[in-house]
Parts: structure tokens; C-alpha cells; sequence
């Protein structure tokens, strides 16, 4: 292939790539940058690009509106759901992975679930839980998000747990373990950190959940993408708190998928890229 | 003899055991609902009265004549087959740009990464933060090569709205295919391309006949997760127009949405999910036939 | 303690029947090796006994109790596998204490245990190591000392060597004899290489399509194979099989040559001639030995010896000769057989004719 003279073209490309960059950046530079400007600089015109300092009001008043208990809403629910999903999807996983339990018609129905639309799901839902009184409730969205994800779990760990040498666990049940000593010391500890990552991407999928959060809370247990739609109001003099309240809910993921660089195309892909 | 007398395989069970949970979760709070809902569909619930009694297909016949309902899964395509595609083509020309190794690449894709993993609504919320007409960037902008003062309601004018919704979808899930098609390139097999290159294919034939059928595996399950996600878009447009301005931004959730926890039409609400759950069955099926007959 | 007994074992695989009717009793401290191609149902039938494949018909019994029903954990056998199976994430010791941890052995005792079993195979300055930290030979032990640990009624080994280079191989080989010796644990050893079980073996079990072909000492087996299969199995290069027929006292090859018979062989046949390249020799003066002369038309020395290939009864025969008795393909030489050692097989069924 004729390529132009290396240099020129590596610095054209890193240009391409610092421009693109920017660009997908951007949105998120001026969320974060709303969430640290005085009210002056938001309702400004032209808007102001840069604040002049970085000042944390806007935070402190969600604290002290006590709008932030609905990121501890979040996290109780995503965390609950997360840990509930990783523990039923994994055991069920491995019964696939190894047993082949219910053929592949069991395996389809299971992923089958995931691609009904959620809107379709959570209207009976409601029905339901308006009937047993779990509409508004931590149980209730726990529930929903745990069974939501399990598809994702049990899919994932599938993956993982297919990875690892069956030799390993043979060898463990000649050595003298159960099968379920066999699942808690050899298979869980083969697959420690694919099941990390796939609890993260769990915990995202329920941190960022809106449709069933709209449906199934009121005051009680609103999530933190729920709260933030409540500031649309018409209104501009929201934007503090929308933006505020948004930076807060998406720190932790930012941080979290950064974290789990290495796994992160194997998780969004749903294992089709094996990293 | 002790050991004859004992059941064999005392584990026999286990594997069975180890999918009574996730079976049973599944089943209360997935497939119950949904049978529920079949059967409310063929009922007459509404906010006022809870009849019972059996109406047969009424609700699926007025379905059919429910403009607001086609026109609802008619803008779900639109944002569908104009989203898909570009999001497609822009991650797959990103990926060629990062492809080739560059300092800093590992940085670059960890921040570009980002759009993805934020909230939908968050993302929504952003948006409208950025296209606001007086005070966000966008207008501002867009004014710097303008003559005089641009102030586009994104949100609210009918010739922007869609443009407004689809900017914010392609800009948060381009980085998806990006990812996944920048992976599925680095690991297209160098010397299949070298050899191509040597035999004197140019560029579109050496993409056609080397690269795109060794990517094409992960590129269709990007796809197909992305037309799921598409075909159940909700959240950005709720943050940025909840559907407006009237319905003209309307997708099926949404309507179904408004249909089932504004107006509490039950029963009509119900049979409107079994409709788009077998459009999307049926879809789906042939879709996968395809994929299956083309492998 | 650690007699084993099979009686007609059969295990499918689908449509697949990999075990036909196995019967074998092998006794408290051999050294038994199945060895067979790939396929043969040597690995499904070490499988059967830890209780890692179900049998479908039959019965196994160790130390005269039936163990068919009970899981792996519960007949008290240990196992060497072909990849190690060791646990990345535990350290050799860990590796090595598995087995008892998983019997809730106290941890004084684990910790004799464990000490003494590395010290018969010289691994107690890597108690501390992953298992990554250590050379394919080292992961060997660590797989071995994990079965030695334990108290176990049987050892078996699957490939335990494949995976080594063959340097490393031949000394693990002698490793695994010795500690044989030392031990005298039953044992049962699965292998596809005749060498090691040849040398490793008391007693060969070659299998072949699911049923054992022949069982017995490894000189026996060699030296008398009741089969062409048996025969061509073991040793290398492979024994010579020429077409021919018995007339009149002397085996007739149909390239017009002829050999004379020293025992009866049924005429009006077609029969096997097999005879091992080392049975060939190049007679001396006067040798009173019949006599084939051949033309040689390849030539591959090996450094001790020289393999020389020719034609004979229109297949290609070898012979193993002293290292410089051939130089250059196309020689002219005359050739003397072992006929002693020599076998005859029926061309139809494969059997060893015997007198």
C-alpha cells in the first residue's frame, strides 16, 4: 500500500484523533462544568466556556434538599439487585456451561428474555405489584432488576466459566469434593474476575435503569435517572441540580469502567469479542 | 454392598438445582406478567372499571385502526434505520483511525468509552442542556458562522426535534460500535490483508472479500444490539421531548407509556405489548434464519 | 489394598459405543498401562473407573466393592491428568493439600503430608511458588505429588507426559517407575506411546476399537503377538508385513522370491509374513541361513543404526542394520531373516498363526 511519508501521517491521524475525541467529549466536559458554576454563570449569554472558579454550591444544595438519598437509592437497589443476579445467574450458568441443563431451546428462552422491550414488561408488572403492595418499594425494583439482568449473568458467566480447563474441576472431584465444593473452590476462583467484571456491568445496567424506576417508584425509592427527569420542569433554574445530580450518578461509573478497561469490550459485546 | 444399595450419582440432580433460582425469578417476574397481560388484553380494564368478562379481539381490532399506534412504531424505525447506520459507519471509520498503533491509544478509546456507560437520561439531560436555545454551546455555535444571533428550539421545533433526538443517540452509542468493530479489526489475521494487498486488491475489494467477512460476526451481534436497544428507545427521547412537540417524536414505548400510566386504558395497553411482542418475535426469527443460513 | 476388577464395562456416547464388554482384573501393586490409537476407548475406560464417565452396563470393583454408583469423591482414587489440572490461583502447597482440604483433613497433618510428599519428589523449595512460576517438569511433580498425598486406594494417570519435551519426558518416565517402586500403589496408566508402555508397564492392556486386543507382560506382548494389530502396535519402526503364501514347506512372495519355512504354516491361503526390522541381518560367509537379495532404495542412518528400505512381495519392507552396512540407496545386498522370531498372520482375520 502506498503510504504517505510515516511522520505526516501519524501526525494527521493524531490530529483526526484529538479533534474526535473533543468532540465526543465535549458533552460531557459541559455537564461537569454546569455542575461547578454560579447560577450568573450558567444563565449567561454568550455561555461562559471556562468558570471562573469551581465551586461545589451546586452539590451542597443537594445535600442539603436531601436529593441525594436517591443515589443511595440507587445504590442500595443496584447493589442488592447485582449481588442477587451474580449469585443465581452464575450457579445457573455453570449448569449450562458444563451440564448442558434444558439443551439449547433453555439457553435461547433464557436470552430470549433480554430482548423484550422493558415497557412491554413493566406495565403488568405494575398491575402486579399495585395488587401485592410492592409498587414504591425497595423489594419491588430489586426484584425487577435482578430478573432484568439475569439473561446478561447468565450469559456472560456462561463464557467465562466455558474458559476454564474441565480438567481442573475433574481433577477436584477424583481429589474429593461434592460438586458444590467443586462450584465454590475451583469454578468461582477460575472465573473470579470475569465475574467482577460481568457484577459491574450488572450494576451499571441497573445504576442507569429509567423505564422501570418511572413506572415503579413514587417518593419513596426514586432512583437517581429518575430524580434528575423530575428537575425538567419547564423551568431553566433546574440546571444546577440536573447537572449536579447527573455528574454525581456518573462518577462512579466512570470510574468503575475505567477501571475495567480490559474487560469492557468482552462485557458490551455480550462475549462476542473475547478480550 | 453398601454401595450398590446407594442411589447412583447422588449429584444427579445438581444441575437441576443450580437453575431452580434463576428459573424461578424468570418465571415470577418475567413470564407471569406476560401471561397476565394476555389475558387482561382480552378484558376491559381501564382506570374506572375493572371488567372482567371476556371481549375477544376488541382490543386488536381498534389496535389496527389506531393511527397514533402505526405512527408511534413508524418513528421508531425512523430513528432506527437513520441511527443504525450511521452509528455504524462513524464507528467503523473511528476504528480505522485508532486501529494503527499511536501514543496514547489506550487513553483515547478509555475516553471515548464514556458516552456509553452514562445513564440514557443523563445523557438526555446533557443534550438538553447543550441545545438549550439561549443559553447552551450549540446555538452559540452554530452562531459563529451566522450573521446574526442563532436561536433553534431544538427541542420544540417540529424541523429540529428529530435531528436534536438523533444527534444524542449517535453521539452516545457510536462509541459502542466503535469498541466493538476496533477490536474485531485488531484482530483480523494481518497477513490475510497482506496477502490481498500483494495480489493487488485496492482498498474497497480488500475490505469486501478479507475484512468485512472476518469482522462480520461480531459486527452482526453489534447490530442486532443495537437495533434491540433502538426499537425500545425510551429514555432520550423522554429527557429530550417526551415525545413532542404533540406526538411527533412518539416512539411505541413511549406511547405505550402514556396509554398504559397517563390514561390507565389497561386491557388496550396489554394487547398493544402482544402485538409488538410478535413483531419483534417474528422480526427477530427471520433475522436470525438469515444470519444463520448466511454462517 | 487397590485390586481392581472390570467385568463386561460398556459406556456409549450418543450413538457412539466406545467401550464393547471390557473385562480386566488387575492386582494389589501393579503397574497396568492401556495403550492404543487414539480412540481406542483407553482414556473413556480410566474415566469409568474414577467415576468421571458413568458405564452404562457392567461393573467395577475396587478392592472387591462395587463402585459403579458412587461418585469420584467417594471411591478414594487419585488422578494424574495430561495438563496438570493444577489450580493457578494456589500456591504448590495449596496445590499439593487440595485433596486433603477438601477431605477436612486437620492442618498438622496436611502440613506431615504435604512435607513429605515433597520431599520424595524434590519440590520443598517451591512450596511457596504459583503454579506459573514453575517449568512443565515442576508442574509434573506438583500433579503427582497431589495424587501421592493422599491415601488413595488407586493411581491413575492420564498422559501425565504428553506435554513434555522428549528430554523431560524420559526423565519423568523414570521418575514415575521409581516412585512406583517405592510406593507400590496399584497403578493404571493410560498412554498412546508404546515406549512408555512398554517401559513402564507389569502388565500392557493394548485396546482397540473399544475391546482390549491383548493383555499380558510387555516382552510378551512383543514377542508374541496373537494379532497383526498387536504386532504392528508395538515397536519401532513398525514390524514388516509382505503378503505371501505357503507351498510346499517354503513362503512364496509374489515377486517370485521365496523364504523356507521352519514349522507348518496352512497352505492355500493368504498370509501375513511379519518380521521386525531388527530380525534382518546381512550373513556373513558362510552363514547357512537363507538367503534374500534385495535391492536397497532408501537409506535413513539414525546415528547406531541405519534403517534401509526395499521392495519386497510388492510392499515396502524395512531393515535395521549396523550403521554403515548400507552408504548409498541402490545398493545390491543380500539380507538373512530371523525366522525363529518371525510371524505369520492370516491375511483375512489378522491372527497370529501358531503352531
Amino acid at each position: 500500500m502506498m503510504r504517505p511519508d510515516r511522520g505526516t501521517g501519524l501526525a494527521l491521524r493524531y490530529v483526526a484523533a484529538v479533534a474526535v475525541t473533543l468532540l465526543f467529549l465535549f458533552p460531557v466536559y459541559w455537564l461537569f462544568m454546569i455542575s461547578f458554576k454560579t447560577p450568573e454563570e450558567i444563565f449567561a449569554s454568550p455561555p461562559v466556556w471556562w468558570p471562573k472558579s469551581l465551586q461545589l454550591a451546586n452539590y451542597a444544595v443537594l445535600f442539603k434538599d436531601g436529593d441525594v438519598v436517591t443515589i443511595w437509592n440507587s445504590v442500595v437497589i443496584a447493589s442488592v439487585s447485582t449481588a442477587a443476579a451474580m449469585i443465581i445467574g452464575t450457579m445457573c450458568a455453570y449448569s449450562i456451561a458444563r451440564f448442558r441443563t434444558g439443551g439449547n431451546f433453555f439457553t435461547d428462552w433464557l436470552l430470549s428474555n433480554r430482548m423484550v422491550p422493558p415497557i412491554v414488561i413493566v406495565f403488568p408488572v405494575f398491575l402486579l405489584y399495585v395488587k401485592v403492595g410492592l409498587v414504591d418499594s425497595y423489594l419491588g425494583l430489586i426484584l425487577l432488576y435482578t430478573a432484568f439482568n439475569l439473561p446478561y449473568v447468565v450469559w456472560m458467566m456462561r463464557g467465562y466459566i466455558q474458559d476454564i480447563p474441565l480438567e481442573l474441576e475433574e481433577s477436584a472431584l477424583v481429589d474429593g469434593c461434592t460438586r458444590w465444593q467443586v462450584f465454590l473452590r475451583v469454578v468461582l476462583p477460575m472465573a473470579r474476575s470475569g465475574f467482577f467484571a460481568t457484577a459491574v456491568f450488572t450494576f451499571v445496567f441497573a445504576w442507569n435503569e429509567f423505564i422501570f424506576a418511572l413506572v415503579l417508584t413514587r417518593a419513596e425509592v426514586t432512583t437517581f435517572p429518575v430524580q434528575v427527569t423530575h428537575y425538567f420542569g419547564g423551568q431553566s433554574n433546574f440546571w444546577a441540580k440536573i447537572a449536579a445530580m447527573s455528574a454525581l450518578g456518573t462518577i462512579p461509573i466512570f470510574i468503575a469502567v475505567t477501571l475495567l478497561q480490559r474487560y469492557l469490550v468482552r462485557g458490551i459485546s455480550l462475549g462476542a469479542v473475547k478480550g | 454392598m453398601t454401595a450398590a444399595a446407594r442411589t447412583p450419582y447422588t449429584d444427579r440432580n445438581f444441575k437441576y438445582l443450580l437453575i431452580v433460582p434463576a428459573v424461578a425469578t424468570i418465571l415470577l417476574v418475567g413470564l407471569f406478567p406476560v401471561i397476565y397481560s394476555l389475558i387482561l388484553s382480552f378484558q376491559n380494564v381501564d382506570m374506572m372499571f375493572e371488567d372482567t368478562s371476556f371481549q375477544g379481539a376488541k382490543h386488536y381490532r381498534a389496535l389496527i385502526g389506531d393511527a397514533r399506534f402505526w405512527e408511534s412504531l413508524g418513528h421508531t424505525l425512523l430513528f432506527l434505520v437513520i441511527a443504525l447506520p450511521a452509528e455504524l459507519i462513524l464507528g467503523l471509520a473511528m476504528a480505522y483511525l485508532f486501529l494503527d498503533r499511536m501514543p496514547g491509544r489506550q487513553v483515547f478509546v478509555a475516553l471515548l468509552v464514556l458516552p456509553v456507560t452514562i445513564s440514557p437520561v443523563v445523557a438526555g439531560a446533557t443534550w438538553r442542556l447543550l441545545f438549550d436555545n439561549r443559553f447552551g454551546p450549540i446555538n452559540q455555535i452554530l452562531g459563529w458562522f451566522s450573521d446574526e444571533p442563532v436561536t433553534i428550539l431544538w427541542t420544540i421545533d417540529p424541523s429540529f426535534v428529530y435531528a436534536a433526538i438523533l444527534m444524542a443517540e449517535i453521539w452516545q452509542w457510536t462509541p459502542f460500535m466503535f469498541l466493538l468493530l476496533l477490536a474485531a479489526l485488531s484482530n483480523v489475521d494481518r497477513s490475510q490483508i497482506e496477502a490481498a494487498e500483494l495480489d493487488g486488491a485496492g482498498f474497497w475489494r480488500r475490505f469486501r472479500l478479507v475484512i468485512l467477512p472476518a469482522i462480520w460476526p461480531v459486527m452482526a451481534i453489534a447490530i442486532l444490539i443495537r437495533a434491540l436497544d433502538l426499537f425500545r428507545l425510551f429514555d432520550v427521547v423522554w429527557a429530550l421531548t417526551r415525545g413532542g412537540p404533540g406526538t411527533m417524536t412518539e416512539t411505541f414505548s413511549i406511547y405505550a407509556y402514556v396509554l398504559g400510566f397517563q390514561q390507565f386504558e389497561t386491557s388496550y395497553t396489554a394487547a398493544m405489548s402482544f402485538v409488538v411482542i410478535l413483531i419483534l418475535v417474528v422480526t427477530i426469527t427471520i433475522v436470525l434464519r438469515r444470519m444463520e443460513i448466511e454462517r | 489394598m487397590g485390586r481392581l476388577s472390570i467385568e463386561g464395562v460398556h459406556k456409549h456416547y450418543g450413538k457412539v459405543h466406545a467401550l464393547k464388554g471390557v473385562d480386566l482384573d488387575i492386582a494389589e501393586g501393579e503397574f497396568c498401562v492401556f495403550v492404543g490409537p487414539s480412540g481406542c476407548g483407553k482414556s473413556t475406560l480410566l474415566r469409568c473407573i474414577a467415576g468421571l464417565e458413568e458405564i452404562d452396563e457392567g461393573r467395577v470393583r475396587i478392592d472387591g466393592e462395587a463402585v459403579e454408583g458412587l461418585r469420584p469423591r467417594d471411591r478414594n482414587v487419585a488422578m494424574v491428568f495430561q495438563n496438570y489440572a493444577l489450580y493457578p490461583y494456589l500456591s504448590v502447597f495449596e496445590n499439593i493439600a487440595f485433596g486433603l482440604r477438601a477431605r477436612k483433613v486437620p492442618d498438622a497433618e496436611v502440613r506431615a503430608r504435604v512435607g513429605r510428599a515433597a520431599a520424595m519428589l524434590g519440590l520443598e523449595t517451591f512450596l511457596d511458588r504459583k503454579p506459573r512460576e514453575l517449568s512443565g517438569g515442576q508442574r509434573q511433580r506438583v500433579a503427582i505429588g497431589r495424587a501421592v498425598v493422599r491415601d488413595a486406594r488407586l493411581f491413575l494417570f492420564d498422559e501425565p507426559l504428553s506435554n513434555l519435551d522428549a528430554q523431560l519426558r524420559d526423565g519423568m518416565r523414570a521418575e514415575i517407575k521409581r516412585l512406583h517402586q517405592e510406593i507400590g500403589k496399584t497403578t493404571v496408566y493410560v498412554t498412546h506411546d508404546q515406549i512408555e508402555a512398554m517401559t513402564l508397564a507389569d502388565r500392557i492392556v493394548l485396546l482397540r476399537d473399544g475391546r482390549i486386543e491383548q493383555q499380558g507382560a510387555p516382552l510378551d506382548l512383543f514377542e508374541r503377538p496373537e494379532t497383526r494389530f498387536v504386532a504392528g502396535f508395538l515397536g519401532s519402526p513398525q514390524m514388516n508385513f509382505i503378503p505371501c503364501r505357503a507351498e510346499g514347506g517354503a513362503l512364496r512372495f509374489s515377486c517370485g522370491r521365496s523364504l523356507p519355512l521352519s514349522r507348518p504354516a496352512p497352505e492355500g491361503r493368504d498370509l501375513l509374513f511379519g518380521v521386525r526390522p531388527e530380525h534382518f541381518s546381512r550373513p556373513g560367509e558362510g552363514d547357512p541361513r537363507p538367503r534374500l537379495d534385495v535391492e536397497i532404495d532408501l537409506v535413513q542412518p539414525t546415528g547406531a543404526r541405519t534403517y534401509a528400505q526395499f521392495r519386497l512381495g510388492g510392499v515396502e519392507a524395512t531393515a535395521e542394520l549396523p550403521a554403515h552396512a548400507v552408504e548409498r540407496p541402490g545398493a545390491r545386498i543380500a539380507l538373512a531373516a530371523d525366522m525363529a522370531r518371525a510371524h505369520l498372520f492370516d491375511a483375512a482375520t489378522g491372527r497370529a498363526i501358531r503352531d
